[in-house]
């Protein structure tokens, strides 16, 4: 077996391991009850999936100038993708998304309720 | 076929199915913010099936196409998630049946009673660095706005002179 061959299996274990990637999150879509449990299970294509895809076509490629052009492909993805995750799930969460009856503990619950409690006093206050 | 071929066909079926998938969710989600995440999973299977693609063929035509999607893919979701409609009455009377089922379930028959804002009985969860203005706010103390001696037009001066 030669190193050419062995480089071109590599690859191959990757893309059908980033192909899994895609299917489970499709899976999760298809069957998590919530919006948060499906949040958990979209993030796994955007890290993990496109982190395989990346190394198997780097690794097709056989240069080292394009690897980096596709990491740093990844690590924006990286830095992108909490912000969008942050969002959707503090959105997901202020407007009653969910199904809080699913929660085995709702530790957010006592602080928004204060901070929602305070701001309406502090405007009754000042006008 | 090689195995490489394998590879290729076997991770383009699994894409397409994720896809699929994500569709489903996109047509069927309750919400607009599960449509939200299923177009960004749907954006991201695609600029993977593009990179399989690079992959397999040995080429790189496609990879300004996912570099610009990592850059800018999270923004629609941003965007849309400052303009989410809080949820309607009616699909919140069946999260509360459950909650009440649950509760009667573990053993207290009647659901606690929502607590009114600003009475006593909070005390337990307050913290240190904001009792101070909870019990302002229960005193019912109103500042008063401006002297009846100065002139009302500007409060910015009497409340100057005033120490």
């Amino acid at each position: 077996m030669t190193f050419d061959a062995f480089l071109d299996g590599t690859a191959a274990v990757f893309m059908v391991v980033g192909g899994l990637m895609s299917l489970a999150a499709g899976i999760g879509l298809f069957r998590f009850p919530d919006l948060h449990s499906r949040m958990h299970a979209a993030t796994k294509p955007q890290v993990l999936g496109l982190l395989m895809l990346v190394l198997a076509a780097a690794i097709m490629w056989r240069s080292w100038a394009w690897v980096a052009i596709a990491v740093l492909a990844w690590g924006l993805m990286i830095l992108t993708a909490p912000v969008s995750a942050h969002v959707v799930g503090r959105a997901g969460y202020r407007t009653k998304h969910m199904r809080a009856d699913l929660l085995t503990d709702d530790e957010l619950a006592s602080a928004v309720d204060r901070l929602s409690r305070q701001r309406g006093v502090r405007r009754e206050v000042k006008d | 076929m090689s195995m490489l071929d394998w590879a290729y066909w076997i991770s383009q079926f699994l894409l397409a199915l994720g896809a699929l998938c994500a569709v489903y969710r996109v047509y069927k989600g309750p919400s607009v913010l599960d449509r939200v995440i299923s177009v960004d999973v749907i954006l991201i299977i695609v600029g993977s099936v593009m990179l399989v693609d690079m992959a397999y063929y040995r080429h790189t035509d496609f990879i300004l196409f996912v570099v610009v999607t990592a850059v800018i893919g999270f923004l629609g979701a941003v965007a849309i998630a400052r303009y989410v409609v809080v949820r309607t009455p009616d699909s919140e009377d069946t999260v509360r049946q459950a909650e009440a089922q649950a509760a009667a379930l573990n053993g207290d028959p009647t659901p606690e009673p929502e607590i009114p804002a600003g009475t006593a009985a909070d005390g337990a969860q307050e913290d240190e660095s904001t009792s101070w203005f909870a019990a302002l706010a229960r005193s019912g103390f109103v500042p008063k706005r401006k002297d009846e001696n100065d002139d009302a037009a500007d409060p910015a001066s009497s409340r100057r002179e005033k120490p």
